[in-house]
């Protein structure tokens, strides 16, 4: 396959496909009105923004993560843990609610970065007992109650809509995909990511400096989830513990959706911008079209299912070793034949 | 430390290794005592601890989160890390367990523990033939099974068939012994057997300590792998149908803390993360530490956040010792 496809455009359909994923789902958005009851309107255009600005900074943080080959399992408690920390502590004064969330953030990715750098322990093992800490801070901090926010103007402000289809919260989120753009695509810092996705043992040997890199994406990972969770919660006026993973499930598919491979060094903050407006879209029509819960559990299940088998690493050779061994069966030796020279 | 410097006064070029090697040694069983040292003070200092009702709620608790236990250990062992949707698994078997009792006992746990064998077999493929990633994969079978639930269910609760006490015998006692905690001896007994003495068990091993090795070796790694996901089906069907008896009503908040309860108990009792490594026992082990710290926060008052972040710094701490173990073996 690869003596057919020039390099450069296999990696052009690579960057391009997070952005043909969102136009299908654009166009799918836009046709709901004619092939069910629902009415698309600004106010789910404004939704779709709104969940832009939530879970998909979400998105963005494991995004980062992903993209270094690493995986922050505890970003969906980070999430939570930092609404949490903003509605306790930000009562007088809603930036030093953010402010102290996003620096539990930063020690919290801290911890697990210099455990992943330090000692090159695989991400999954110590993420997991962050999620799981984390969620237990998230239950003694609320005392396992929800926590009303009592300054309602925060919210309020935060959510008011500005030209219709934006508020303050989805053009922070904007600005913060667009930096994040920025410094992937104009500094050393993007190239140097991708590099210690692609292969670490080589990036360490070329000089990057791989542990800070790692630690550096684990810290922003966690802050930018904390910092999420706090607008949500100052949005919502209100933040409540619970175990759903999904946060989780949904900036995992966004990611995948929007061109972050699990084996790590491919993808760009955009393509997760895309994923995330694709996926928010996809949750807008289930809202519109009133599906059931058991709908959209299954959907949003399925489809993270579906995003991961694409993106298995053993895929392909699975694909091509039936599809030979179907052929071997077929014609004997000529079948045989083609395995053999289409295995590397 | 300082005994280190003069252990190893001869070979000066090794030194520095051979003090980081004691060190790391000290560190791993200085936490392990530790860890011990609390539990027992723990048990011995909480009143109503070493009570007959206490023992045998700590029992009941591990011969539930024990089978799951059990199962996590099978897909560690495996070498595909753990599963997130055990306690789903759990939860919605319960809830098949219940609805199916108007069918007959033995139907309902047939098809309950052929059910649990699917959905874990299903995972298991996806994992062994493509190599996805197990977390996200299980994470995504939570969601699905949650689907399920709920289309099925809708959404209500399940309660047994009223009068029906063709099931209390999986919530009696036996030499007041609840028999759960027979079922858990025996399949730990049963799969330790099997996952040293059969070919599959070994191959198992080997999937999980290498992979690439043991594809190179000609293992069929899908089928071995689908297997592990299969038993751990099995497991935790049986732990759910116990559970759906135990508790007289079945819904998805069945899950509670289970899952991480079960990879809490496989880490603790020393079950590589990695893969390759552990044994049934060890998961059980586990168990039994993860259920008796559970039991003394409930008991001291402790509220379920505090159980839910001890759990979380367990794992993280064991993980961390187990990591600078392996490093110590390696150089």
């Amino acid at each position: 396959m690869s003596e057919r496809i020039p390099n450069v455009l296999r990696y052009r359909g690579q960057v391009l496909r997070p952005f043909v994923t969102l136009a299908v789902f654009c166009a799918a958005f836009a046709l709901l009105p004619a092939y069910t009851t629902g009415e698309v309107g600004t106010a789910n255009v404004f939704n779709v923004l709104e969940n832009f600005s939530g879970v998909g900074l979400v998105a963005l943080a494991l995004g980062l993560t992903m993209l270094i080959g690493e995986y922050d399992l505890s970003v969906s408690s980070s999430y939570l843990l930092g609404g949490m920390l903003a509605v306790k502590t930000g009562v007088s004064s809603p930036v030093v609610g953010v402010l102290v969330a996003v620096a539990v953030g930063l020690l919290v990715g801290f911890i697990q970065g210099f455990l992943v750098a330090k000692l090159r322990m695989s991400s999954m093992p110590v993420t997991l007992g962050g999620f799981i800490a984390l969620l237990g801070l998230d239950y003694v901090i609320s005392n396992s109650k929800s926590i009303s926010y009592s300054n309602f103007e925060v919210g309020l402000s935060l959510n008011e809509p500005i030209a219709s289809i934006f508020c303050a919260r989805s053009f922070i989120a904007i600005g913060i995909f667009l930096l994040a753009a920025a410094v992937f695509s104009f500094t050393w810092l993007g190239r140097d990511a991708r590099a210690v996705g692609s292969d670490r043992a080589a990036s360490r040997t070329a000089g990057v400096r791989v542990d800070q890199i790692i630690i550096g994406v684990f810290m922003s990972s966690a802050a930018l989830a904390s910092f999420s969770g706090a607008l949500l919660s100052y949005s919502l006026a209100y933040a409540t513990p619970n175990r759903t993973v999904a946060p989780l499930i949904f900036a995992t598919t966004a990611a995948l959706l929007g061109g972050i491979s699990l084996s790590g060094g491919r993808g760009t903050p955009l393509g997760i911008a895309a994923g995330v407006i694709s996926l928010s879209m996809l949750n807008e029509a289930l809202a519109i079209t009133a599906s059931p819960a058991y709908v959209t559990a299954l959907v949003t299940g399925g489809l993270l299912v579906i995003v991961t088998v694409i993106d298995a690493p053993n895929l392909v050779r699975w694909w091509k070793t039936a599809k030979a061994r179907r052929g071997s069966l077929l014609t004997g030796w000529k079948g045989a034949s083609t395995m053999r020279a289409r295995d590397r | 430390m300082a005994s280190t410097d003069v252990a190893a006064p001869q070979a000066g070029a090794i030194a520095p290794r051979n003090s980081r090697d004691t060190a790391i040694r000290v560190a791993v069983w200085g936490a392990v005592s530790i860890l011990a040292v609390l539990v027992i003070l723990g048990a011995a200092t909480t009143s109503g601890f070493l009570t007959t009702t206490n023992v045998r709620a700590i029992l009941s608790s591990v011969a539930f989160v024990g089978m799951i236990a059990v199962a996590t250990s099978l897909i560690m062992v495996s070498g595909n890390l753990f599963s997130l949707s055990l306690g789903a698994t759990a939860a919605i078997t319960a809830m098949a367990f219940l609805a199916l009792l108007s069918h007959g006992i033995v139907l309902a746990v047939v098809v309950t523990i052929l059910l649990g064998v699917a959905i874990g077999a299903l995972q298991g493929i996806v994992v062994g033939s493509i190599g996805a990633n197990p977390i996200i994969v299980t994470i995504g079978a939570v969601s699905l099974q949650q689907g399920i639930a709920l289309w099925a269910s809708g959404g209500a609760t399940i309660v047994p068939p009223k009068g029906d006490t063709s099931y209390a015998w999986l919530d009696s006692h036996i030499f007041t012994v609840p028999v759960p905690v027979y079922v858990l001896f025996g399949t730990v007994i049963v799969l330790d057997q099997v996952l040293r003495r059969t070919r599959f068990g070994r191959q198992l091993m080997l999937i999980g300590e290498n992979l690439t090795a043991a594809r190179a070796a000609g293992m069929p790694t899908t089928l071995v792998i689908t297997g592990a996901f299969a038993l751990a089906g099995l497991c935790t069907a049986i732990g759910g149908l116990e559970l759906g008896a135990f508790n007289q009503s079945g819904s998805l908040l069945v899950e509670g803390t289970l899952t991480y309860d079960a990879i809490a108990a496989a880490v603790v009792g020393g079950v590589a993360i990695t893969g390759g490594r552990g044994s049934v026992w060890q998961a059980l082990g586990g168990a039994i530490t993860i259920a008796m710290i559970s039991d003394i926060l409930l008991l001291r008052g402790y509220s379920e956040g505090v159980q839910i972040l001890v759990k979380g710094v367990i794992v993280l701490v064991v993980v961390i010792l187990m990591r600078l173990n392996r490093m110590r073996v390696e150089t």
